[in-house]
């Protein structure tokens, strides 16, 4: 009995360990994946939108002899995943990202390759795209990524009906905002819908407002390390009327129970509970989705008002300028990938972006505009975004992915009303900067 | 069944010489066991404990940089903070989970009619992951469309995710909800354990249900409310799915508990060392607590509560 016991015993011991090694050796397998000859790996944020992807891929491989591999993270893991495979064997040879802070780390780490060689040999590839939505991607002067998607600028959405009941126009300027804010009010409905719980709703106004108080200026500076910029007579004076707007009760009491991402806040503005809400152009096909009558019929949008006195150019834009494909240096194609960069221009590229409802930035996008489904509004996006002499791209994806969470804990206290002014630019002022 | 148990070893005592093979079981049944726990805790914990004197992004090699890892996060008052708050959450899990716990355990102990039909809906929560009970009760409390806009006199302006106190006393209710089922179920099999002999000599003393409940059934219950309040304490101080997903550690950091906050550093923020750092001050913060919690209830001794029947 007890001899015989030793082999299941062994058995059972031998499997498990067994099991635990091929466990820990799963990291090693597969490292090969990168080094293939004769293919690129193209690394993408796992969507709806990847069709477009898929197909691209398969039209560059028709010619090339190089194969490109689409691999897709679905989810908001991506820039986690990206950050522990992107110096692995396992990295890829294209990636997709959102410029500024997002690739600011790898940059510095050395891992990127600049695109102004590929520039030299074909200028098509910076020449063909806004330089508005190019230029997020450059660092320290060099170039280091090519628009892959479309661009997504923030808006001041109204519904319609509700600014007609209260007598309100969508105003032009700050003084105008407050006027409809205190009209609204007395009619009883929340004057500007707003997602505080998912924290960046509320950051889209500080951009705004530190743009036309101050100019692109003053943020560039604080993010290129000069953090007295935050304490600048301009700075302050966007804090003062950001919380005069706050206490003439503009946003409501419980905008932080409030999300955009449950679809809380676009439900205010669309059941004419609230009158504004301001948000990135993906508010049109949000409420496409949830209350396709009042998409058509009420949803009305402008850019954000001026300010009388500021310094900022009032055709200025912020939000998401698009989504960029950089290149590692470790590529053993760069050939090839040149090539497949090149398609991010092409007509087809900006014909399936637009077919899917995505603007692409390139200046053949016009072109094509007519074909969309709802291209009033695709054209005044393209509008604003062309002319725009600045796009700033949204503060938490212009720093390093460090201080995401700090500048959401910052907005959101300053307008709970947590920190004063004071507290708020000392919070900027603690953000790790390049 | 005790006499079937009693003819089966009987039949096999008589096939086979008794004895030596009831001894205690070989160290190598404890060999799968060990070498889990040692891969898939043990050794994360010591790289864990290595990686925080180190500053590592992801990218590249970590590199050593002493305490200053520690200095930053001792300096840090979002990690003093966070730790506090944790220890609030369990501190008021506990002491609302407890008694709803043990009165709906021993009441589902019990042989009413209905009761197989209403615990089996109550345990229904237990049944859902944290996360689809926290997107749930998100939508539920939604201050615009869910119930706090048809219970004005209740919820007052809704803002239940807008300030601290409001969504604390939110992490608590979810987390009760969800989890009051899972201790009910302990408390119920402790309960039917309890030997009715104790109850048919408290009856024939007079003494009435209320006075049987606290003189029987909690002392009785004493080893169970120990093992369910551990679980509690494990549970609350590593709860981190309800925070991601109801407050996001928010009002600003008000909700911010360590488990979450190590998440922030360590995943969005990539300060791997940081984050490393505050989740070996949470293994250590639980570990005394659990210390303390088994010394304080003598659960290493764990005496029995059936001597003398």
């Amino acid at each position: 009995m007890k001899k015989r016991a030793w082999f299941p015993r062994a058995v059972a011991g031998g499997a498990t360990l067994a099991l635990g090694l091929t466990l820990t050796a799963c990291g090693g397998d597969g490292a090969s994946a990168g080094g293939d000859s004769g293919t690129i790996h193209v690394l993408v944020y796992g969507d709806s939108a990847n069709k477009v992807e898929k197909a691209i891929v398969a039209e560059f491989n028709k010619t090339s002899k190089v194969k490109a591999v689409l691999d897709t993270v679905p989810g908001a893991d991506y820039q986690q995943k990206l950050q522990t495979v992107i110096n692995t064997k396992q990295a890829p040879d294209v990636f997709f990202n959102w410029g500024g802070g997002s690739i600011q780390p790898f940059v510095k780490a050395g891992l990127l390759l600049p695109l102004d060689d590929f520039i030299k040999k074909d200028p098509g590839l910076k020449d063909n795209f806004l330089s508005s939505v190019f230029n997020t991607a450059v660092v320290d002067g060099k170039s280091y990524g090519v628009p892959m998607r479309g661009t997504q600028p923030v808006l001041m959405f109204n519904n319609k009906k509700v600014l007609a009941d209260a007598g309100v126009q969508p105003p032009q300027t700050w003084d105008e905002l407050i006027a409809a804010v205190k009209k609204l009010k007395a009619k009883g409905v929340t004057p500007i819908a707003l997602g505080g719980g998912d924290q960046w709703p509320t950051l889209m106004w500080f951009e705004y407002l530190y743009d036309r108080v101050a100019g692109p200026e003053l943020f560039t500076k604080a993010l290129g390390g000069d953090k007295s910029a935050w304490e600048s007579e301009d700075s302050k004076k966007a804090l003062s009327m950001l919380k005069e707007l706050i206490d003439a009760g503009a946003f409501g009491t419980n905008f932080d129970s409030v999300k955009f991402t449950d679809g809380g806040s676009p439900q205010l503005l669309a059941s004419g509970k609230a009158g504004f809400e301001l948000m990135g152009s993906w508010e049109y096909s949000t409420q496409q989705d949830a209350s396709p009558d009042f998409a058509k019929n009420d949803l009305g949008y402008t850019n954000f008002p001026t300010v009388a006195g500021g310094k900022g150019d009032a055709a200025n834009v912020v939000g998401n300028t698009n989504n960029f494909y950089s290149v590692l240096k470790k590529t053993e194609h760069p050939e090839a990938v040149a090539e497949f960069l090149k398609l991010m221009y092409s007509d087809d590229f900006v014909k399936q972006q637009l077919a899917i409802g995505n603007l692409p930035t390139t200046t053949n996008t016009t072109k094509f505009l007519d074909t969309a489904d709802n291209p009033d509004y695709l054209k005044y996006q393209f509008d604003l975004v062309d002319k725009a002499p600045s796009f700033q791209l949204s503060w938490d994806q212009a720093y390093p992915p460090s201080g995401i969470t700090p500048i959401h804990q910052a907005v959101q206290q300053f307008f709970n009303g947590q920190v004063d002014a004071d507290g708020f630019i000392k919070a900027m002022q603690a953000l790790p900067t390049s | 069944m005790v006499s079937l148990t009693a003819t089966v070893t009987g039949k096999r005592q008589t096939q086979r010489p008794a004895g030596r093979s009831i001894g205690r079981p070989g160290l190598a049944w404890a060999l799968p066991a060990t070498i889990f726990f040692a891969l898939f805790a043990v050794v994360p914990l010591v790289l864990v404990a290595v990686l925080s004197f180190t500053t590592w992004s992801g990218l590249g090699s970590p590199e050593y940089a002493g305490f200053d890892t520690w200095a930053r996060v001792f300096q840090d008052p979002v990690m003093i903070k966070s730790l506090w708050l944790s220890v609030l959450l369990t501190v008021l899990g506990v002491v609302v989970q407890t008694p709803l716990s043990i009165l709906l355990g021993v009441w589902a102990a019990g042989p009413q009619r209905n009761r197989a039909v209403l615990s089996a809906i109550f345990f229904v929560p237990l049944l859902l992951s944290a996360t689809a009970v926290s997107v749930l009760w998100r939508a539920l409390l939604d201050p615009n469309f869910g119930v706090p806009s048809q219970a004005r006199w209740l919820f007052g302006d809704g803002n239940l995710f807008g300030t601290q106190t409001a969504a604390i006393g939110v992490l608590v209710f979810v987390s009760t909800w969800q989890f009051t089922p899972f201790h009910a179920l302990i408390y119920q099999g402790a309960t039917r354990a309890i030997p009715q002999v104790l109850y048919q000599a408290a009856q024939i003393d007079g003494a009435g249900t209320v006075r049987q409940f606290f003189h029987i059934t909690l002392p009785q219950l004493r080893n169970s409310i120990i093992t369910s309040m551990i679980l509690m304490i494990v549970g609350g101080l590593t709860t981190f799915d309800t925070v991601l997903i109801l407050t996001q550690g928010g009002p600003g950091t008000d909700t911010t508990i360590s488990a979450y906050y190590m998440y922030d550093k360590a995943f969005k923020g990539f300060d791997f060392g940081a984050g490393a750092a505050v989740a070996l001050m949470l293994v250590v913060v639980a570990t005394v607590i659990s210390l303390v919690v088994v010394r304080v209830s003598g659960y290493d001794k764990m005496a029995g509560t059936k001597e003398g029947l």
